[in-house]
C-alpha cells in the first residue's frame, strides 16, 4: 500500500531540488559572464567566476542528492521501482542527466559551461513530469513483471544521456556556425572541413568586426571567440527555440500559459545559447562529446528495445506487435543509428550527421510524449491499461 | 573513430576529346550500376530514413492490424481527417505500413545493400586480421612518441617491452635500418564486432519469418466451467502462419475451473488469475494457474491471460415452462462501470410450414452492475467486485433485426419498437416478459477469462540474434584500431628504447592509453636495479589530452 507520508516527502524533496536546479542554472550561466577566453580556446575565470562556478557546482551536487532521496522514496511508498509513471519516468530523467552532466560533462571533460544547460534540461524535464503528475500508486498487472526493472530503467538511462547528447549535438551546431563565419569573414579559404572550422587559423587582429579596440594582445586574444558571438544572430537565437517549445507545449497540453513559460524558458536558454558561444569548447570537441555520449547511450537503446520485446512475449504473448510505442522506439532507434552511420560517411560528418542527431532527438520527444500522451495503444502509461 | 579526416581531393580525369557517342548502358550494366549505388554507405543511410519515416507515419495512422476498429472509423469518415483522406491513405496502404509492398521494398532493398555491404568487408576483415602487425617506420615522425632509456641490453628491453604489451597482438621484426623492434596491434573487434552485428541482422530476419512461417496465435473466451480444445474451428480470432495447418494444433482441452480478480482502491484491477486444467483424451493432465505475466506452455502452445470479464448464466424459456429457447452464459464486456452483452435468443423462422405462425428474431441485451446502489436518485458504484449484482435484462423479438447478417450482434442496432420487454434481476430472480409469453431466468453470475494461445517458433534464433546485436554493437563502438611500435637501439652503456603509436579512431582515448603504457614501460625498463636518476631525455611535446 502507498505510504502516504513518504510520498509526501517525496515530492517535497522533489519540489526543493527542482528550485535548487534552477538557482544552480543561474549560477553556471552568470559563471560565464566572468569567465574569459584565448585564441587558443583556453578559457579562465575571474575570481569571481570561479566562486559562482563553484556555488553553481554546490548547489548542483546539492540538488541532485535530494532529487535522489525524492526518487528513492517515491519508490519505498509506492514499493517497486519508482518508474511506473510518467512523472516518475520524467524525474528519473532529469536526476540521470544532471549525475552524467556533473560526473561526465564537468568532471571527465571538463566542459563545465554546459552544465547550465544541462540543468535546464533537467529542469524542463522536471515540468512535463509536474504537468503529468501521478500520485504514488500500484501498477496495472501488465506493467507488474521483473521485466519493468530492466526494460523501462534501460530505455530511461538511454533516454537521458540521450538529451546529453542533444545538448552538445545543438551547442556544436551553435558553435560550428559560429566558427565558420568568422573563417569565411576572416577571409580565411574555407575549406569545408569535416567537423566546423575547429581546425581553421583564428582571424586577424583586423578582421575583427568593429567596436573593438586593437589596443595590445589582450583584445587580440579576446577577438576571435568573441568574434563568433557577433556573427549569430541575437533575435533568432532566442526566436527559434522559443517557438518551437511553445508550439510543441501547446499540442501536447493544450495549456497556453504552460507554453508561454516553456516558450519564454526556450527563448531564454537560445540567448544563453548565444552569450556562451565564444567560452563554449571547440565545435570538433563538442562534436566528439555529442558522439561519444550518443554512442554510450545506443547500446543500451538496443538492449531496452530487446528487454521490451522479451517482456511484451511474456505479456501479451507476441515480441513485436508494431504498437504505436514500439513503432517509436523503433523509429528512434533507425535515426540514431542512421547518425552512427553518417557519422563515418563521407559528406555526411559533421553539420548534416548533427542534423540527423538532431531529427533523432525529436523522434526521442515523440516517442516519449506524443505517443504516450495521445495515441492509444497497449503501452498506455497515461491512461488504464488494455490488461 | 572518424575523427577529423581532412577531406579526400578528387583528381577528375582528363576529358575525353572529341565527339562520343552517349553511353547507353545495356541492362547488365545497369545492374551493376544498381548495385554499386546499393553497397554505398549513402544509400544505406537513405534507405535507413526511409524505414523511420515508415514507421512515423505507422505512429500516426492507425493501424488495420493494431486497433482495427479505429481504422473502420477513419474510413467511415467519423474520426480521423474524413473519408476522402481515408481513401488516399488506402491507396497509400497507410494503414498497414508494415504491411505494405513499398515498406517490403524497403526492407529488401536495405538487406540487399547489407549484403553487398558486408562482402567486401567480410573479405578485407579475413585479410587484415591474418597479416601480423608490420613494422613501422619513420617512428619519430608520429604524433605519440617517447624515449626511454635503460641500462638493459637491448634484448632484454625488448623482453620487457613484450610483457609490458601483453594485451596486444604483437611480433619482433627488424625495422629498416635492422633495428629490432617490436610491431603490435590491437583493436581488430572493432571491425569484427561491426562484421558480428550487421550479420545478427540476417539471424533476425530468419528468426521473424520462422515465426510467421510456421505460427499460430488465437484467441478465445471461455466462461467458469467450460472449456475448448485446441484446434481450428473454435478460435474467436486466428492468426495461423503460412505453413501451419490444421493438423499442428495439438487438440488438447484447456478447462477454465476459476477465475478471480482483485482490484486496488481506485477500482483498476490489480491481479486476475485464471485456473485451468488440461486434458488429454478425457484424462486431466495437469491444473495450474494462468496470470498476467505468468503464461502456462503446454506442448510448445503458449496460453496467456489476456482479458476478462461476467458472464451471467440467462436461461429463456416460454412462460410457464418448458424447453429452453435459450440457456447459456453471455459473456459481457466493461463498459464504464457496466458490463454489456448481447445473445442471440432465436434466429426466427419467417416460414416454419404445416401452418405455424412465423417465429420472429429473439435477441437478449444484458447489462450488469456488479455492485452499486441509487443514492438520492442516483447510480453509485460501491465495488466493482460483484457482491450486489443487477442485470438489466431486455428483450427483443422482431421480423428482423438483423441476427441473420454477418456483423457481429453487438454492432447491430435493434429498433425500440421492437423491444418487448425489460426487467432487473438479481441472481436467482426471473422475470415474465413480452406480454407473459416468455420468461427470463437468471439462475447465477460466473465470470469468463480471455485467453491467448499462441505458437511462436524463431524465438530462440531471435533471442540469439538479439545477444549477438549486442555482443558486436558494443566493441563495434568502444574498440578502435591502434598500432604501437618499441625499437631498442644500443647507444654506448645505455639503450634507447623508442616507443611510438597509432590509433585510426578515439584519438583521446588512445592518448589516456599511450600514456599509461608509456609509464608501465618506464617501471619495466628501470628493472630490479632503478634507473630513475638517468638523464632525462627531452622528450616531444606531448599532445594535450582532451
Ligand atoms: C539494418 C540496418 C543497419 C543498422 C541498424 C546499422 C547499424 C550500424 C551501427 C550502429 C554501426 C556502428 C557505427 C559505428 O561503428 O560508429 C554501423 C556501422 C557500419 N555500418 Fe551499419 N547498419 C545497418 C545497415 C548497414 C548497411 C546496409 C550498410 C552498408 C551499406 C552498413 C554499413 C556500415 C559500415 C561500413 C559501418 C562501419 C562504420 C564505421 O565504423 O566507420 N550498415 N552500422
Amino acid at each position: 500500500m502507498p505510504n502516504e507520508t513518504l510520498a509526501q516527502t517525496s515530492n517535497t524533496l522533489f519540489n526543493i531540488a527542482f528550485v535548487t536546479y534552477i538557482v544552480a542554472m543561474v549560477a553556471y550561466f552568470f559563471r560565464l559572464a566572468f569567465t574569459r577566453v584565448s585564441v587558443a580556446g583556453v578559457t579562465s575565470s575571474t575570481v569571481t567566476g570561479t566562486r559562482i562556478g563553484l556555488v553553481g557546482t554546490a548547489l548542483a551536487v546539492a540538488g541532485l542528492a535530494l532529487h535522489l532521496v525524492s526518487f528513492v522514496a517515491r519508490g519505498v511508498a509506492a514499493d517497486r521501482m519508482p518508474w511506473g509513471n510518467m512523472y516518475e519516468y520524467s524525474s528519473g530523467m532529469a536526476l540521470l542527466v544532471v549525475a552524467v552532466g556533473l560526473v561526465v560533462v564537468q568532471r571527465r571533460f571538463g566542459y563545465g559551461h554546459l552544465m547550465g544547460f544541462l540543468l535546464a534540461a533537467a529542469v524542463l524535464m522536471m515540468t512535463s513530469g509536474l504537468l503529468l503528475f501521478a500520485e504514488a500508486g500500484p501498477l496495472v498487472p501488465a506493467l507488474n513483471s521483473y521485466w519493468i526493472r530492466i526494460h523501462t530503467s534501460s530505455m530511461m538511462v538511454a533516454s537521458s544521456i540521450f538529451i546529453v547528447g542533444f545538448a552538445a549535438t545543438a551547442l556544436y551546431l551553435v558553435k560550428d556556425t559560429g566558427e565558420r563565419r568568422v573563417a569565411a569573414s576572416g577571409g580565411d579559404s574555407y575549406t569545408g572541413s569535416t567537423v566546423g572550422a575547429a581546425r581553421l587559423t583564428p582571424v586577424e587582429p583586423d578582421a575583427r568586426p568593429e567596436g573593438y579596440e586593437a589596443d595590445g594582445a589582450l583584445a587580440v586574444s579576446v577577438a576571435s571567440p568573441l568574434a563568433q558571438r557577433e556573427v549569430l544572430s541575437p533575435v533568432l537565437f532566442p526566436l527559434v527555440p522559443g517557438v518551437i517549445a511553445a508550439l510543441f507545449t501547446l499540442l501536447v497540453w493544450r495549456a497556453p500559459v504552460a507554453a508561454i513559460i516553456a516558450g519564454s524558458v526556450a527563448a531564454l536558454l537560445g540567448t544563453a545559447a548565444w552569450y556562451a558561444v565564444p567560452y563554449l569548447p571547440p565545435a570538433a570537441k563538442l562534436d566528439n562529446l555529442a558522439y561519444r555520449t550518443i554512442a554510450f547511450a545506443f547500446p543500451i537503446w538496443t538492449f531496452g528495445v530487446m528487454t521490451g520485446a522479451i517482456w511484451a512475449e511474456e505479456t501479451w504473448g507476441r515480441y513485436w506487435g508494431w504498437d504505436p510505442k514500439e513503432t517509436g522506439s523503433f523509429f528512434t532507434w533507425v535515426l540514431y543509428a542512421a547518425y552512427l552511420h553518417a557519422r563515418s560517411t563521407h559528406g555526411w560528418r559533421g553539420r548534416k550527421a548533427a542534423w540527423v542527431a538532431v531529427v533523432a532527438f525529436f523522434a526521442l520527444m515523440i516517442t516519449f510524449y506524443v505517443v504516450n500522451l495521445f495515441i492509444v495503444g497497449l503501452h498506455s502509461y497515461a491512461g488504464p491499461g488494455l490488461v | 573513430m572518424t575523427e577529423t579526416l581532412p577531406p579526400r581531393e578528387r583528381v577528375d580525369p582528363p576529358a575525353p576529346r572529341g565527339p562520343r557517342l552517349p553511353d547507353i548502358p545495356g541492362p547488365v550494366e545497369t545492374l551493376g550500376l544498381a548495385w554499386r549505388r546499393l553497397r554505398k554507405m549513402s544509400t544505406a543511410l537513405v534507405l535507413l530514413f526511409a524505414l523511420a519515416l515508415a514507421s512515423v507515419v505507422a505512429t500516426f495512422v492507425p493501424q488495420e492490424p493494431v486497433i482495427a476498429r479505429t481504422v473502420e472509423l477513419w474510413r467511415a469518415g467519423t474520426a480521423g481527417p474524413g473519408a476522402a483522406w481515408a481513401r488516399v491513405l488506402d491507396a497509400l496502404s497507410f494503414f498497414d505500413v508494415f504491411g505494405s509492398w513499398w515498406f517490403l521494398a524497403i526492407t529488401a532493398a536495405l538487406f540487399t545493400s547489407l549484403t553487398g555491404c558486408l562482402f567486401p568487408r567480410y573479405r578485407a576483415f579475413a585479410r587484415v586480421v591474418r597479416r601480423p602487425p608490420a613494422p613501422g617506420r619513420g617512428l619519430d615522425r608520429l604524433a605519440h612518441h617517447e624515449v626511454l632509456r635503460t641500462a638493459l641490453p637491448p634484448t632484454a628491453a625488448l623482453d620487457a617491452a613484450e610483457t609490458v604489451l601483453g594485451r596486444y597482438r604483437r611480433r619482433r621484426v627488424e625495422a629498416v635500418d635492422g633495428v629490432a623492434q617490436i610491431a603490435a596491434e590491437r583493436g581488430h573487434w572493432r571491425e569484427g564486432g561491426s562484421l558480428i552485428f550487421h550479420t545478427a541482422f540476417y539471424l533476425l530476419l530468419v528468426g521473424i519469418v520462422i515465426g510467421h512461417s510456421f505460427g499460430f496465435t488465437g484467441q478465445i473466451n471461455v466462461a467458469e466451467g467450460s472449456d475448448f480444445a485446441d484446434t481450428t474451428v473454435v478460435y474467436d480470432q486466428a492468426k495461423p502462419g503460412r505453413f501451419w495447418d490444421a493438423g499442428d494444433h495439438r487438440g488438447f482441452v484447456v478447462r477454465l475451473d476459476d477465475f478471480d480478480v482483485s482490484y486496488h482502491p481506485d477500482f483498476t484491477p490489480k491481479d486476475f488469475v485464471s485456473t485451468v486444467t488440461i486434458l488429454e483424451d478425457g484424462q486431466e493432465v495437469r491444473t495450474t494457474q494462468v496470470r498476467v505475466n505468468h503464461p502456462l506452455v503446454y506442448r510448445g502452445m503458449k496460453i496467456f491471460q489476456a482479458r476478462f470479464g461476467m458472464a451471467p448464466r440467462v436461461v429463456v424459456r416460454p412462460a410457464g415452462g418448458g424447453d429452453a429457447l435459450f440457456d447459456d452464459r453471455v459473456l459481457l464486456t466493461q463498459d464504464g462501470p457496466f458490463w454489456v452483452g448481447r445473445a442471440k435468443v432465436s434466429a426466427g423462422n419467417p416460414s416454419p410450414g404445416d401452418g405455424r405462425d412465423p417465429v420472429p428474431q429473439i435477441a437478449l441485451d444484458l447489462a450488469l452492475v456488479p455492485d452499486a446502489a441509487i443514492v438520492d436518485g442516483e447510480l453509485r458504484i460501491n465495488s466493482p467486485e460483484p457482491r450486489n449484482p443487477r442485470l438489466a435484462a431486455s428483450l427483443y423479438a422482431g421480423q428482423d433485426l438483423g441476427l441473420g447478417r454477418p456483423e457481429p450482434i453487438s454492432s447491430l442496432e435493434f429498433p425500440q419498437s421492437d423491444l418487448v420487454g425489460q426487467a432487473m434481476l438479481t441472481p436467482g430472480g426471473s422475470a415474465d416478459l413480452a406480454n407473459g409469453l416468455l420468461t427470463v431466468e437468471f439462475p447465477e453470475l460466473d465470470q469468463w477469462s480471455g485467453f491467448q494461445v499462441s505458437h511462436a517458433p524463431g524465438r530462440r534464433v531471435l533471442l540469439v540474434a538479439g545477444m549477438l546485436v549486442l555482443v558486436g554493437l558494443i566493441p563495434s563502438l568502444y574498440s578502435y584500431r591502434r598500432r604501437l611500435w618499441v625499437e631498442a637501439r644500443r647507444d654506448g652503456e645505455r639503450t634507447d628504447v623508442v616507443l611510438a603509436g597509432v590509433a585510426l579512431q578515439r584519438q583521446t582515448a588512445f592518448a589516456d592509453e599511450f600514456a599509461e603504457v608509456r609509464d608501465t614501460l618506464e617501471a619495466a625498463l628501470a628493472g630490479p636495479a632503478p634507473l630513475r636518476h638517468a638523464p632525462a631525455v627531452p622528450t616531444p611535446q606531448k599532445e594535450t589530452r582532451r
